[in-house]
């Protein structure tokens, strides 16, 4: 071997050894899947994992391409992320995507177990596909941005690896199947708060809430405002009206005279509800109920001196 | 030949860009040791049957129990997932013990903050962890930073400037300030945790600077606190002490939490009007919109 490619080897090496030091150091975005091989109509599961690479990190977002003629999203899941706050609930657009975005309050280097020493990834989603036909592809992390916890902002060095797939009529590798975790357990408990500010829904009353899911993800809330006198009266006579809503709510009675209740549903149909007490509640002359007692009162009162003027003439 | 020479200086330039680089990269590293979190498990302790007779299935709980050093007597706040979850008062020793049970199995983000003797806050100690079913998850280590300020918003250039807040009591201080260069001071906390260090103003250039600070006890080491900045100047100008904080607030309510989380993402992806542009540009980015980067900054100053 002559100097020249020894040169070249040493070349070839140190670059490669300067470029994979500097990989190391940024934040990475990935995917976790069981296989990359999958039969045709076969649904699996992948998981979107950051590994902060000893980075503090608090917020990040993105955009999950996928080629939707080999490829069905059956489901998104959030339940158990490591976000706490989404700025855009991971959704669906223009058919071939998923975009996300969120904050984690305090920042994330990595996920500490009992299990195991250090850090590892969190998960940030999972989506659920339905293979289409046979082929190639690969799904792909777009416009993806992780931030810095420094109190400034700063994008983070960041790497991102696509996951490969391919579908064959023909495979001969065992398939996994994605395992059903049964959720039993209603969201986390939470605290909605009144509140109001001029630079929102024109300094109107309004509520905010958010809990958590750790197993399937919450699928929605549901807000229900009433009076003392609906509550009475729906108590026998009406459904109470639940509304479908989200963070933040502005509130239908402004005048803070109704109980509020929040309730969270996971995606498995489990519930958690929050209530809030009326901020003003009603006054005595306000309340039906009340008066609905001072009018028997007076009833029971005078069939009372009745009878006893009846009985014994007083 | 001279291909031969042109390799050599790539190899040397894309070595020595390398060891540049790995010093810098452990430099970062030893900037962001922290106390060790330990997490354990133990599984949830029998319950006696009540009134003896029978079998009597106990109930699951599924508990975390926090252990580790704020400030002496200090108010400690445990966030879960962000929202405030449960306050204890830390003992003389500024050691605290909280326990938080009725969780589900899964990845919680918890965070602890403390307020020192003077309402001053400590930076979030924020540890994403695996929570198990039916088991008492003790997570120890924890190290709030000292908390930190400085008693001049501007200092005349050759006077002191003291750096002062509290830590655990006879704590080692490590105060960095920021300038041109990073000088780097060390101090000791009295025995109620409180530190202050008279910083000679006179090797720091004009303008703004920042300083921040670690502790170190028991051979534990915090992470940086709070960054608090100040003014070289010609003049001395004494600090009002803030009540609030100033960034990320947008209620003004002292608090960074739900609330502005809500207002901001009302305004994410809209045009901001003139009043709310005028918060943004002070307590969030000032670019003049909301992006991912004002809600950052809103997760650095969190309070829940």
């Amino acid at each position: 071997m002559t100097k020249i490619p020894k040169l070249k080897i040493l070349f070839l090496l140190s670059t490669f050894y300067f470029l994979l030091s500097g990989l190391a150091s940024a934040a990475e975005l990935f995917f976790d899947a069981q296989t990359q091989e999958f039969a045709i109509n076969q649904q699996f599961q992948v998981d979107l994992l950051l590994d902060a690479e000893n980075k503090e990190l608090n917020a990040v977002e993105g955009k999950i391409l996928f080629p939707v003629d080999l490829l069905e999203l059956k489901q998104i899941k959030d339940g158990g992320s490591i976000i706490n706050f989404w700025v855009e609930k991971p959704a669906v657009v223009m058919n071939d995507s998923v975009v996300f975005s969120g904050i984690i309050p305090g920042g994330f280097r990595g996920v500490f177990g009992p299990f195991y020493k250090g850090l590892k990834p969190g998960k940030i989603l999972s989506l659920i596909f339905q293979t289409q036909k046979e082929g190639e592809g690969a799904i792909e992390i777009n416009e993806a941005k992780v931030l810095l916890n420094d109190g400034k902002g700063t994008p983070a060095q960041l790497s991102i690896i696509n996951y490969q797939f391919s579908i064959s009529e023909k495979i001969l590798v065992p398939q996994i199947p994605i395992p059903k975790i049964e959720d039993t357990e209603p969201p986390e408990p939470f605290t909605p708060e009144i509140t109001r500010d001029p630079n929102i829904f024109e300094g109107q009353w309004f509520l905010v809430f958010a809990s958590q899911d750790k197993n399937s993800g919450i699928a929605h809330y549901e807000i229900l405002e009433k009076t003392p006198r609906q509550s009475l009266f729906n108590k026998f006579w009406q459904k109470e009206q639940w509304i479908t809503a989200e963070s933040p709510y502005l509130l239908k009675d402004q005048k803070l005279k109704s109980y509020v209740s929040v309730k969270a549903l996971n995606k498995a149909g489990n519930e958690r509800t929050a209530s809030l007490p009326p901020s003003r509640p009603l006054a005595w002359y306000e309340n039906y109920l009340v008066w609905g007692i001072i009018i028997l009162i007076i009833i029971a009162g005078l069939i009372l001196r009745f009878l006893l003027w009846k009985k014994i003439g007083w | 030949m001279r291909s031969r020479k042109i390799a050599v200086i790539i190899i040397l330039i894309s070595i020595f860009g390398n060891a540049h680089f790995l010093l810098v990269q452990s430099a970062t590293q030893s900037v962001n040791v922290t106390a060790k979190i330990e997490v354990t498990v133990s599984p949830t302790p029998p319950v006696t049957p009540p009134g003896g007779g029978g079998s009597y299935i106990p109930p699951v709980i599924t508990q975390v129990i926090f252990l580790g050093w704020a400030y002496p007597l200090s108010k400690v706040t445990v966030l879960k997932d962000g929202q405030i979850a449960i306050t204890t008062i830390a003992g003389p020793d500024a050691r605290f013990n909280v326990a938080l049970s009725g969780l589900s199995s899964g990845n919680y983000v918890f965070s602890v903050f403390s307020e020192d003797n003077r309402g001053r806050r400590s930076a979030l100690f924020t540890f994403p962890v695996f929570i198990t079913q039916g088991a008492i998850s003790q997570i120890s280590g924890i190290f709030l930073s000292p908390t930190i300020d400085v008693d001049k918003s501007e200092v005349r250039r050759g006077d002191n400037i003291a750096i002062l807040g509290q830590s655990v009591p006879s704590g080692e201080i490590i105060i960095t300030v920021n300038s041109e260069e990073e000088f780097l001071v060390k101090t000791k906390a009295d025995k109620d945790g409180v530190y202050l260090y008279n910083f000679d103003s006179s090797v720091l250039t004009m303008g703004q600077h920042l300083t921040k600070s670690k502790a170190a006890t028991d051979g534990l080491l915090s992470s940086f606190g709070p960054i608090v900045s100040f003014l070289v100047g010609t003049k001395t100008v004494f600090k009002i002490p803030e009540k609030c904080p100033l960034k990320a607030d947008i209620n003004n309510d002292c608090r960074v939490n739900l609330v502005d989380f809500s207002i901001a993402a009302y305004w994410y992806k809209r045009t901001l009007s003139a009043a709310f542009k005028k918060i943004e540009k002070e307590r969030l980015s000032g670019d003049g919109k909301v992006t991912l980067t004002d809600f950052s900054i809103m997760a650095y100053y969190w309070t829940g």
